[in-house]
């Protein structure tokens, strides 16, 4: 399947490509290109130009500082799993780096883009022949949503293993500007629109995760369930973290809304109980309220909410055993 | 617009004429030839095209060619050495890792990634790793043994 016709450019700095980004307001930017690449070829998503980051090197670490840990955005999902704080002492984050696509992707994929990455429907996620027997859907540049049976809308579904994981890590990430960077809470920059998933401004790249190191003083874990274990994408992905010392839990789930999501009621009915057996016995239900299931997988609504239920139950579950 | 790139590819420096819309993938098979690495659904989901890149299993299909400058580029032709197969494929011939033999190359090149990472895995870590790499014959059953016997005939153990 070819590649349809872009320009290419290969910056030397962030600078250079927050410059560039806001010159070509269609440009994309290409960091592992397992995301980008397969859309482009499905014909879903046709810049003009592509802003490769594949040349810039000091975006690559993990590191301690100021009782921070930071990760540059391109640094590739393998290396973060296999980094020993973060192997250690942030289970949920190399969980979640680790369930990503296939070995291949792990290796190729970086952790910032795998935030970055598109929102995913079964009307969307299609070569351009098997879209063709339908009129073009909201997202790939027409107007009905084929799953709301409306017009102008979008349904499509955030199914990033990693964001989940860095939510409740209550992680932190750096966006570069041409103006400058600013830090800002890893939920704010999800829209929850379907059509446009990311809050970025014109020209501007996320460069930087950054996530407090009191994050490694809890249990944390990232559970997922999908069609196969070795390479889809979760049909639910659930993230728990929860601290003995203070009594408090932290809950996101993926691939059930347009965005990631943190289930906040949930984790305030949790706060301070004693988890056990008991407490955690009405969690699906209040999970189910969290979020808007939609039909834009081949799974039915009803099975993903069991889903939703069970994963947090046996995340909560393990969460005793761990404190 | 065409562009002039260098690529090294099994140690020989290659200058190919291609446009950025092009992967890896069909760089190596359309324009030098070298078609031992397979394309297969070409959208990152089969690991037919898998090359090693700096020594890591990539996949060309998802790769765009100009971004592959400056990197060690080793394909399916550039394992063997004089003739003579490399343990890896070796293994996989004795202990008959291949049916149709469509998906090897990308299997033998996640193999060299996996084992050089990790001269002496475990049989779930080869699972693992090995389970982006599809077989529509569905030997995984040897293909896994292979690895396993390679791994002992480079020098791990097993």
């Amino acid at each position: 399947m070819r590649l349809p016709k872009f320009d290419y450019r290969q910056p030397e700095s962030i600078q250079e490509a927050c410059a560039i980004l806001l010159d070509q307001p269609d440009a994309k930017v290409l960091a592992g290109g397992t995301d980008l690449l397969v859309n482009m070829k499905h014909r879903v998503e046709t810049p003009s130009m592509i802003v490769s980051l594949k040349g810039l090197r000091d975006l690559d670490y993990v590191r301690k500082a100021n009782g921070m840990v930071r990760i540059g955005a391109l640094t590739r999902l393998k290396k973060v799993y296999n980094d020993p704080f973060v192997a250690k002492k942030l289970p949920a984050l190399a969980a979640a780096a680790s369930s990503v696509g296939s070995y291949h992707h792990q290796t190729m994929g970086t952790l910032g883009g795998n935030l970055c990455q598109q929102t995913r429907c079964k009307y969307f996620n299609q070569s351009k022949w098997w879209r063709s027997a339908r009129p073009l859907c909201f997202k790939a540049g027409g107007d009905p949503c084929h799953v709301a049976k409306k017009d102008q809308v979008c349904y499509s579904t955030y199914c990033g293993d990693v964001a989940p994981a860095l939510l409740v890590l209550n992680a932190e990430v750096v966006l570069s500007g041409r103006e400058g960077s600013k830090q800002v809470p890893l939920e704010s920059i999800f829209s929850g629109v379907g059509k446009t998933p990311l809050n970025l401004e014109p020209g501007q790249i996320l460069t930087e995760i950054v996530i407090p190191e009191q994050s490694a003083d809890g249990f944390s874990t990232y559970k997922k369930i999908a069609n196969r274990g070795s390479i889809d994408f979760p049909i639910v992905g659930a993230a728990v973290w929860t601290s003995a010392s203070t009594g408090e839990s932290r809950i996101a789930l993926t691939a059930v809304d347009r965005k990631p999501v943190r289930t906040r009621q949930l984790e305030d009915f949790l706060k301070g109980l004693e988890l056990n057996e008991e407490t955690i016995q009405g969690v699906d239900g209040l999970v189910a309220k969290e979020t808007q299931l939609m039909m834009s997988s081949i799974d039915s609504i009803s099975y993903k909410r069991k889903l939703m239920g069970q994963l947090v139950k046996s995340a909560l579950s393990e969460a005793m055993g761990g404190r | 617009m065409k562009q002039a790139i260098a690529l090294t590819v099994n140690g020989d420096v290659y200058e190919v004429l291609i446009s950025p819309n092009q992967t890896l993938l069909e760089v190596l098979r359309d324009k030098l030839g070298l078609t031992g690495t397979k394309k297969g659904c070409d959208l990152g989901a089969c690991g037919a095209c898998s090359v090693l890149l700096d020594g890591e299993a990539y996949l060309s299909c998802l790769m765009l060619a100009v971004d592959a400058v400056g990197k060690e580029i080793v394909t399916i032709e550039g394992l063997s050495e004089g003739g003579d197969l490399h343990p890896i494929q070796k293994s996989f011939v004795e202990l008959g890792g291949l049916q149709c033999g469509f998906c090897t190359p990308g299997i033998v090149m996640t193999a060299k990634a996996i084992l050089d990472e990790e001269p002496q895995p475990t049989e779930e870590s080869v699972k693992k790793k090995m389970a982006g790499n599809l077989c529509r014959c569905t030997g995984y059953k040897k293909v896994i043994e292979s690895v396993m016997s390679a791994s002992g005939r480079m020098g791990g153990k097993q």
